[in-house]
This record gives C-alpha cells, structure tokens and sequence, in this order.
C-alpha cells in the first residue's frame, strides 16, 4: 500500500466543481509531481490532502488510514506538512518565530534545536535574518523560509506548492536542489510546479492535471518525453 | 475656566481610575478583533455582566459593606477570580454559538449578531435585576491619602494597579507563551496556522475566554469604583473602550491599554475644565483627530499589530 492514496476525490467551492474524482498514490520516499495549467486544481488536491478544503467525496489515506474527515491540525500530527501556494509565512513575526511555529506540534526541545540547525544549514540566508520579521524580507527569502517551516514539523511527507514561483533562476536551482537532498534524507515529496521541466526532473513519477482530471500519469522521464506533455507544459517540441 | 495646577494633578488620578477601566474593556475589543476581525458588540454587556457576577458572588459570600483584615484578601480574590471565570465562560459560549458558524460568512453576518448577542445578554440582565440602578457595596476599604491638596483613594489605587498588573500578565503570555504564540499566529494568517497544527477553533475561544475574563474584572473594579451597576451599564463603558482600542490601534495590546488610559484622562480634565457635557464631544473629537493622521490609530502599524 502506497505511504499517501486519493481515491476518486471531488472536491466543490460552492457550485464550482475543482476536482472530479481524481486518483493518484505516492510511495514512501519518492518526489511524485502534479503539474497542470492554471486552475487545474493542483492547489486544491493539496489543500484537501491537508484538510482545509473538506472532500466532497472520495478517500485520502495516509500510511492506511482515511484522513479525509480529519482536522487540519490532526493531519500535520499524523505527518503531512505543507508548504502552501502564496508562502503564508508569518508577517508580523521573526523567522525563529516562524520556525518554532512549524514546531508547534513537537515537544522535544533537543530535536527542535537539532531540526533548527538543520534548516539553517540548508538556508544560509535564514541564519543571516533570524530575527527579522518574516514580512519584512524578499519574497525569496520567504520561500526559503516556508519550506523551511514546513520541516520543522519532521513530515514523512512534505507538499509543496509551487516553490519556485517568483524566484530568481539561481534561487530556482537551489530550491530543487534542496527537494532533492529533503527526499534523499527520507522525506517523500508531492511536489506542484508551474516549471513542469524542472519539477518532471526531480520527481519519479508524475500526474498531469487539466480541469480537475488526471489526464496524464507515469514516470516522469516518460511524461517528460510525451508528445502531448512537451506541447502543452514543456513549450512544445524542444 | 482658568487652569489650576492642583485640580490638574487631580483629575490625573481620577482619569487614569477611569482609563483603567476602560483599559481592561479595551482589551477585550481589541483581541477578538485581533483574531477574526470582529467588533463585539457584545463586549460591554459582558462587563456589566462581570459587575452583576461580581454582586451575585459578593451576596452568597455575604457581604454587604466594607470588609477588613485578612478577610478582605480572600472576599477581593473570590470575587474578581468568580467574576472572571464567569464572563470568561459567558464569552466563550457567545463565541460557540454564535460567532463560530459564521466565521465564513460575508462580514455583515456577524458584525449584526453581534449586535443581536447584546440586546440579549441587556435583556437577561434587565430580566435578572430590573430596570433600576443597584447598589454595589463598597467591598474595600477607602482611606484616602493626600499628596500636597490632591487626594487619592485607595480604590483608585486598586483600579490602576489591577489594570496594569493584568496588562503585563497578558503580555507575558501572549508574547512568551506556545499557546500566546498560537494566538498571534492566528490572527495574523489562519490557513498557516492550522498548517503549523494548530487547533484554531481553540485559540479562538481561548481568546474569547481571555477578553471576557478581562471585562469580568473590569466588572468587579467598577462596581467597587461607582459604588453601583444597572443592566444598561456597558453601553455607554463600551463604547468608550471600544473607541480607546480603535485610538490606540485595534489588535494591539498595548494600544488598547494606551488608548483607555488617554481616554479616561481626556474624560476627566474636560469635566473639569470645560464641563460634564463636552467630555463625549472631546472624547470623540480627539479619535476623529488622531484617525485624520494615523488612520490605523496610535500605536497600529501599517500592517496593523495583531494581538
Ligand atoms: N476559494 C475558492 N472559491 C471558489 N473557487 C475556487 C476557490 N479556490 C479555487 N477555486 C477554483 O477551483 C479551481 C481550481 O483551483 P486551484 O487553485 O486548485 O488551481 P491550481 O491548479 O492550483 O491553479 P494555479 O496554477 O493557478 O495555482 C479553479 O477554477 C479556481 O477558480
Ligand atoms: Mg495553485
């Protein structure tokens, strides 16, 4: 059994139908990619998984239980952390603030410091800023500092939404690269990119999302290779 | 008028009795809206409430005057903790069954439910007590000490210092504790709260309980201040603690505190040197005023200052 199971999710706003019954498994330790257009309802299988949107039907298993009618907060007990689309980091805090917020459902005080190193390492910049409000940095920054968050809680599987949206091309590599070295110290990754080249580079396997039905899925380098993927999301035939 | 320099550092006194008072009001307004954006109306009936709590505790207690020696520690303790716990409840159920379905609603819902929760709790109080002032018995007693002509009493001692000795608790919980901490993450973005794995509908109420828990003591000290109470009593005390938080920066702490305090002094010295009747006009003309210049209010910020 798949570590994370949607099977057959809808989900509505109001009349409006995001999801129509859409299936899709991520094994332990793999990067799984969900790409598709705008309004695809990436965003919205993420936010289900995570509870804030509530199903209209369907199942979300997570490690064999049905999380589907869980409350956010017992979600990220269980061990999904997500770091959403738009950052939401804390404005009106410092980053330590933000990073001890990603704690919040952890109580020993050794592994928080030990997490907390760990993330620093990973970004530098976080260090440099420690007590500077979260609303006050680049918007870069506060993407380094939501991801960052978001492993405070020490997931086994972390969703991202959109992590490289608005970076630099330089700040792009190095938040892949950071996908990459969370997943090779055992954290499996769901990962929604608009940079569908890049996100079908890092992940196994990816599903292709178009208003609100998997329309394509399979190993990424396969994906990356299809006729249609490359005409639709890779800027046609390269 | 003339200006006499005795009678100024008198009403100081008696306006930052007074501001006290609207102080722990004001922090009430201040963190509900600090959390979901709400002005509670409500809020002011809570505190007369916290007045008719205190009355109700203070008769089975058996008190009806004065009260002295050791005895006045725990009567004082009872009372103020009593009256606490009851408000602070009142405002958590008026939250769970009113406030909490709506809390997706357009911003209209419950800006008028709240208006509703008052005219309710006004009538029970009208339906509890009658429609005529009640006497409140004076609890502590009230040696004045005098300072040069000016006079201060003991009970504008006690006003002050609980106002202020409340204010700093509140602070060092909401800024040094992991539930404060919860708080301030809520009011500032919900969705990445609840991400974080924090229990949101919690944090509100806890806010709820904390406020009202406030005006409850606000009750107990006003009751003891004036010496009476009526069902009517928070809305006119509501009012000006509302406008203290908006003064100081609605969803800052330290702005509703400030905010109380100036607009007790404000209501003082213009009944002293102007007259009774101004002191709406210049309350109000001062907030207009301020508002003109610094629109998110004394201590707000841009991106105002949440809880
Ligand atoms: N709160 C909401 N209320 C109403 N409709 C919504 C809401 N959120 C999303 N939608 C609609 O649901 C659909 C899916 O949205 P979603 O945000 O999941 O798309 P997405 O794939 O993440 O898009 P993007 O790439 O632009 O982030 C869209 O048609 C969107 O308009
Ligand atoms: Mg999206």
């Amino acid at each position: 059994m798949a570590l994370l199971e949607i099977d057959n999710l809808v989900a509505r706003y109001g009349r409006i139908t995001a999801l129509e019954g859409i299936s899709l498994t991520v094994e332990e330790g793999e990067i799984v990619t969900l790409i598709g257009a705008n309004g695809a309802g990436k965003t919205t299988t993420l936010r289900a998984i995570s509870g804030l949107v509530r199903p209209a039907s369907g199942a979300i298993h997570f490690a064999g239980r049905d999380i589907s009618r869980l409350a956010p907060n017992e979600i990220v007990r269980a061990g999904i952390s997500h770091s959403p689309e738009g950052r939401h980091v804390f404005p009106r805090m410092t980053v330590r603030e933000n990073l001890e917020l990603g704690a919040y459902t952890r109580t020993s005080k050794a592994e928080i410091a030990e997490d907390t190193a760990r993330v620093l390492e990973i970004f530098p910049r976080l260090g440099e800023r420690f007590e500077q409000k979260a609303g006050t940095m680049s918007g870069g920054e506060q993407q380094m500092l939501a991801i960052a968050r978001a492993m405070m809680s020490r997931p086994r599987v972390l969703l991202l939404d959109e992590p490289s949206l608005g970076l630099s091309p330089k700040l792009v590599q190095t938040i892949f690269a950071v996908i990459r070295d969370i997943n090779a110290r055992g954290t499996t990754i769901l990962l929604i990119e608009q940079n569908a080249r890049q996100a079908l580079a890092v992940a196994a396997r990816g599903y292709v999302l178009e208003v609100g039905t998997i329309v394509h899925s399979g190993p990424a380098a396969d994906l990356a290779a299809s006729e249609a993927v490359r005409a639709a999301y890779l800027g046609g035939a390269a | 008028m003339h200006f006499d320099p005795t009678l100024f550092a008198q009403q100081l006194i008696n306006g930052l009795s007074l501001g006290g008072i609207y102080a722990l009001i004001a922090l009430g307004y201040t963190m509900v809206y600090g959390i979901i954006e709400l002005i509670n109306f409500a809020h002011g009936d809570v505190y007369t409430l916290g007045t008719f709590f205190s009355l109700a505790i203070l008769t089975l207690l058996g008190v009806t005057g004065v009260v002295t020696g050791p005895m006045l520690i725990v009567v004082v303790a009872v009372t103020i903790l009593g009256a606490m716990i009851l408000c602070g409840l009142t405002g958590v159920i008026i939250e769970r069954l009113a406030y909490r379905r709506l809390r997706n609603a357009p911003k209209l819902a419950p800006l008028i439910t709240a208006i509703g929760m008052s005219f309710i709790l006004e009538n029970l109080m009208l339906y509890w007590k009658g429609p005529s002032p009640i006497p409140f018995p004076a609890v502590i007693p009230n040696p004045e000490f005098t300072l040069g002509a000016v006079t201060i009493q003991a009970k504008q001692v006690m006003v002050i210092l609980l106002a202020i000795v409340l204010m700093v608790v509140l602070q060092a919980f909401v800024y040094n504790t992991k539930l404060g901490k919860a708080m301030r993450a809520t009011a500032q973005d919900k969705d990445a709260a609840q991400l974080m794995g924090i229990n949101i509908n919690t944090t509100i109420a806890l806010t709820f309980l904390i406020g009202s828990a406030l005006a409850g003591a606000a009750g107990f000290v006003s009751g003891v201040y004036y010496g009476s109470t009526w069902f009517f009593n928070g809305f006119g005390a509501g009012l000006k603690a509302f406008t203290a938080a908006v003064l100081g920066g609605i969803g800052n702490l330290a702005g509703a505190m400030l905010g109380g305090f100036l607009i007790g002094l404000i209501e003082a010295m213009t009944t002293q040197f102007i007259g009774d009747q101004w002191s709406n006009v210049v309350v109000f003309s001062v907030l207009v005023i301020v508002l003109i210049f610094r629109p998110s209010g004394l201590l707000g910020e841009a991106l105002p200052n949440k809880v």
